[in-house]
């Protein structure tokens, strides 16, 4: 039994069920997973949009700063040099101004007035320093006049402020600002004719205005800003910030492809963007990420934004994951279930076949089949109630041929006319009777009987009639006889008597005349009478031979004796 | 081609079709599996600037010596030293300056040529024939590399501004185009302009008394231009926007080609002093797998389909023909190594950022 039917139906059964609700709980994982995929995409687009309005706001708010200063008319007075008595108040006043500025926006690296003539050399100048804030003078005030913030600058339109690309300050002597990304804001001068004469110039800490701005994001958020050329400004890794300014290209479109129709130029264009996966580049682990792409409208800005939040899948996915355990759990405590169940439907099902089973094994090494589950209304019962029937047939054969085998057995060994044993069974008998009286040292006798007349009443009379005799004689002497003797037909009017015991000569005598009468008895035939009679020669153990054939040869030899002397 | 650092990220042409990531998985099974395969045809391992081997170029050279080529793109001197020197047995062949050339020889990373086996030399002009004019091309009187293609740093002026073509390097501190000039921001070419306005014997030994001059040339340069840029199109967009009137051609004929092809009226001219220029040699490395057939690629680049394609697409000059728009006599001053790049360029972040001489020269 390879694959007892057991392992196969429990098998089946433990499959079924595992099966079942492992794909159901896989399935509402899988539906769930997508659900929370979608449902963050949809937060940090909307975080994003939220982050892209409040830099909007902060950045309009810096050019806002600018391009108050420009106008006001200190500035001017300071740029014509017409306050020559007050220059110097004017200076200062204006440079307490800047320093009250940056004191209020930690995101100020630095304020500026900057003249269009003496090559845009800086008039009122205050720096971040490192934790101060530096009013600069002298000889440290510097050229600017080939920056585009102020070539450029310059050449607006009244009311515009120009919005520098963002850029790493590679202006010796920045302080604070210098190798930090930044941007400039430049608000032009105008004197009363509308020319314009110099700048207000207010240098962005780029990062801290971010950071500033991402502070009240979770923590796993993490901020990309790019340029419209897609290089990165802001990255959680620093190495792809500013790659551009180290002669390296580290491009939003790079790491997440599908931000390419955020680019300036790309066509067709979007404005947004929502992906979710593992992307190449910098981070290799999977995430979740929006951008969007943003023009600063009302600003002459050089360039454009793009700014991005993503999330690590898997914190997106540990909502899914716990989820998951539970499913998880669900389905092995259902798989369990499953087996167990199993186990018990099976062992309902195997016990009582297994009860057949060993029934029928023990009914065939001979046993009784013993008690089966024949109570069951089902086909179990149904098949033990067929098996029992099957071997009440069989015991009833068998007993059948049994009896038919008795019958047989009692053919070969007896005489059919007279119902007596015949030779055969008689020297088996005798055999027996011999070796019993050698161990117990008793006597046997044997009385050997041929019928007188028989021939006669044969060719007279018809074979019936001889039959009709031998049947009395058979009669006869089994009537005389004790149980424990035996009377045999040994040929055609030949009987023979076995007779078990020590008897003395008077018995025997007794015996053997008692036998002749009860021979010499007339028999009915029909509406006559048949005579016969017997001749009888005694044989006995020990005295007259000690094996079978001795015996039987004595006896006949006496009976022969008793003929002739009779005739 | 020295100064391109800033064009973009090295990034072989692989890499373009294929992402990082599938190029990662090609490496692999190039190492593991399918080696053995291409083992039967030989592989040419070509690093090259871009444009300097086109498909087309590629193919008939594989085509005429049944082999393939491996092109491997590289943008910056920077990451061409650091492929090189760290992955010598990487390459078969590779494009060099011929003033970065003499520090590989130094390093021993790359070998004498055999000019026998590059026929095509005897088609390069005569100029470009003649190694031994052309410093940094031979070492103990072997030559090492193989002069492919160049590019002055000439002047680009707009023809309706400027009438006459500059013939001087001091047309860039002309206080007639003051606000219309257009320079390059790098410290290193500057200080050679610089020395050249100055007349000074070599733009790329400045003495020690002439650094005060040179610095305040620097700063007469800088009150007399509208900007500086770093990057060709920056230029060329500085350029068309505020209708500049000369600009100094840090990328020379790429320049050109770039802003004829945006439609504007453009002269190319190349001063008396000579302008700088830098000339790109073939090389063959050290470990070249096949020494004769990385010959057999350089002789292929001096051909006449890479030499029409390297104009016709790029722009730049090959060493086979004179440039059409050149003038008879154009000097060239290949660039060398300057005496002192770290103070050109300390000085220059100073100039450049608007100090005055008195703080450029602080030590």
């Amino acid at each position: 039994m390879r694959f007892p039917i057991a392992w196969q139906l429990g098998l089946t059964l433990v499959l079924f069920g595992v099966l079942g609700t492992g794909l159901t709980g896989y399935f509402a994982y899988q539906a769930s997973r997508d659900q929370l995929v979608k449902a963050s995409e949809e937060r940090l687009l909307t975080a994003t949009r939220v982050l892209m309005r409040q830099v909007t706001v902060a950045l309009k708010g810096t050019a806002t700063d600018a391009r108050m200063f420009a106008q006001h008319p200190q500035a001017v007075r300071i740029l014509q040099n017409t306050a020559a008595d007050f220059q110097q108040l004017s200076e200062r006043n204006v440079a307490l101004l800047f320093e009250r500025m940056l004191a209020v926006h930690p995101e100020y690296f630095q304020m500026r007035l900057i003249e269009a003539d003496n090559y845009g050399r800086e008039r009122i100048r205050v720096d971040r320093g490192m934790g101060s804030i530096l009013h600069i003078e002298g000889e440290d005030l510097q050229e600017k006049g080939h920056y585009p913030y102020v070539f450029d600058a310059l050449r607006l339109p009244p009311g515009s402020v120009y919005v520098s690309r963002a850029s790493i300050n590679h202006e010796i002597g920045a302080h604070a600002g210098e190798a930090r990304p930044s941007l400039q804001f430049s608000a032009p001068v105008r004197d009363t004719e509308g020319n314009a004469i110099g700048l207000v110039v207010i240098n962005v800490d780029l990062e801290s205005l971010f950071v500033q701005l991402a502070v009240d994001l979770p923590p796993e958020l993490r901020l990309y800003l790019a340029n419209g050329r897609g290089d990165f400004l802001i990255h959680p890794d620093p190495a792809r910030s500013f790659a551009f300014d180290r002669g390296q290209d580290a491009l939003v479109q790079d790491d997440f492809p599908e931000t390419a129709v955020l680019l300036s130029g790309s066509r067709p264009r979007e404005d947004y963007v929502v992906t979710s996966g593992h992307h190449t580049g910098g981070a290799s682990e999977a995430l979740v990420a929006a951008f969007i792409s943003q023009s600063l409208p009302g600003l002459e800005a050089e360039d454009e934004f793009i700014l991005g939040l993503s999330q690590p899948l898997s914190s997106v996915l540990a909502e899914s994951n716990r989820l998951a355990a539970e499913t998880l759990s669900i389905v092995l405590s259902f798989s369990v279930l499953a087996i167990l169940l199993a186990i018990v439907l099976v062992r309902a099902l195997v016990r009582p076949l297994h009860q057949i089973v060993s029934g029928v094994r023990r009914f065939s090494a001979g046993g009784t089949i013993g008690e089966l589950p024949v109570a069951r209304s089902d086909e179990i019962g149904e098949l033990a109630l067929s098996i029992e029937h099957m071997v009440t047939q069989i015991h009833k054969q068998i007993e059948d041929l049994h009896e038919q085998q008795d019958k047989l057995d009692h053919l070969a060994s007896h005489d059919s006319l007279t119902g007596l044993p015949n030779r055969r069974l008689f020297l088996d008998r005798l055999e027996r009777a011999l070796a019993r009286a050698r161990r117990q040292e008793t006597q046997l006798t044997l009385l050997f009987i041929d019928l007188d007349n028989f021939k006669a009443i044969n060719d007279v009379h018809g074979h019936a009639a001889g039959d009709a005799v031998l049947q009395a004689v058979a009669q006869r002497l089994q009537s005389l006889l004790r149980e424990s003797d035996t009377a045999a037909r040994i040929g055609g009017d030949e009987f023979i008597v076995l007779l078990e015991g020590t008897w003395d000569d008077a018995s025997v005598e007794h015996i053997v005349h008692k036998v002749q009468a009860s021979l010499s008895l007339p028999v009915p035939y029909q509406d006559i009478e048949l005579e016969s009679g017997g001749s009888i020669g005694v044989g006995r153990y020990p005295q007259d031979g000690s094996t079978a054939s001795t015996l039987i040869a004595a006896a006949d030899q006496a009976m022969y004796r008793c003929k002739t002397e009779r005739s | 081609m020295v100064n391109c650092i800033n064009i973009s990220v090295e990034r072989s042409l692989i890499s373009s079709v294929w992402n990082r990531r599938s190029l990662l998985t090609a490496g692999f099974l190039l190492l593991f599996g399918v080696a053995p395969a291409w083992a039967a045809t030989p592989v040419l391992r070509v690093l090259a600037w871009p444009g300097y081997a086109e498909p087309e170029v590629v193919q008939s050279f594989e085509q005429q010596h049944g082999v393939r080529v491996e092109v491997t793109i590289v943008t910056s001197d920077a990451t061409l030293w650091q492929k090189i020197s760290t992955r010598n047995m990487d390459y078969d062949v590779f494009a060099v300056n011929v003033a970065e050339l003499q520090r590989y020889i130094a390093a021993n990373l790359v070998q004498a040529l055999k000019p026998e086996l590059i026929p095509n030399t005897r088609r390069q002009l005569p100029r470009f024939r003649d190694l031994a004019a052309i410093p940094g091309a031979m070492a103990e009187g072997r030559a090492f590399g193989i002069p492919f293609t160049y590019s002055g740093m000439g002047l680009i002026y707009d023809r309706k501004q400027v009438a006459v073509a500059p013939t001087r390097i001091a047309a860039l501190w002309d206080s007639r185009y003051r606000g219309k000039v257009i320079a390059y921001d790098g410290g290193t070419h500057n200080f050679s302009l610089a020395a050249q306005r100055l007349k000074l014997k070599s733009p790329f030994r400045i003495e020690a008394a002439e650094w005060p001059r040179a610095a305040e040339q620097l700063i007469a340069l800088r009150r007399n231009v509208l900007g500086f840029y770093t990057q060709p199109e920056e230029s060329v967009q500085l350029f068309l926007r505020h209708k500049a009137a000369l600009m100094f051609a840090n990328y020379g004929m790429q320049q050109v080609q770039l802003l004829k092809a945006a439609g504007a009226d453009i002269g190319y001219a190349i001063p008396d002093e000579g302008a700088l220029a830098w000339l790109d040699c073939w090389v063959v490395t050290r470990a070249a797998r096949d020494p004769a057939l990385s010959h057999a690629w350089i002789d292929h680049m001096l051909g006449e389909q890479a030499s029409r394609l390297l104009t016709e697409r790029q722009g730049l000059a090959s060493t086979l023909v004179e440039q059409a728009d050149g003038r008879p006599g154009d000097r060239l001053v290949w660039l060398q190594p300057p005496e002192d790049t770290g103070r050109r360029e300390k000085l220059w972040a100073r100039v450049r950022s608007g100090d005055q001489l008195s703080r450029v020269l602080a030590p």
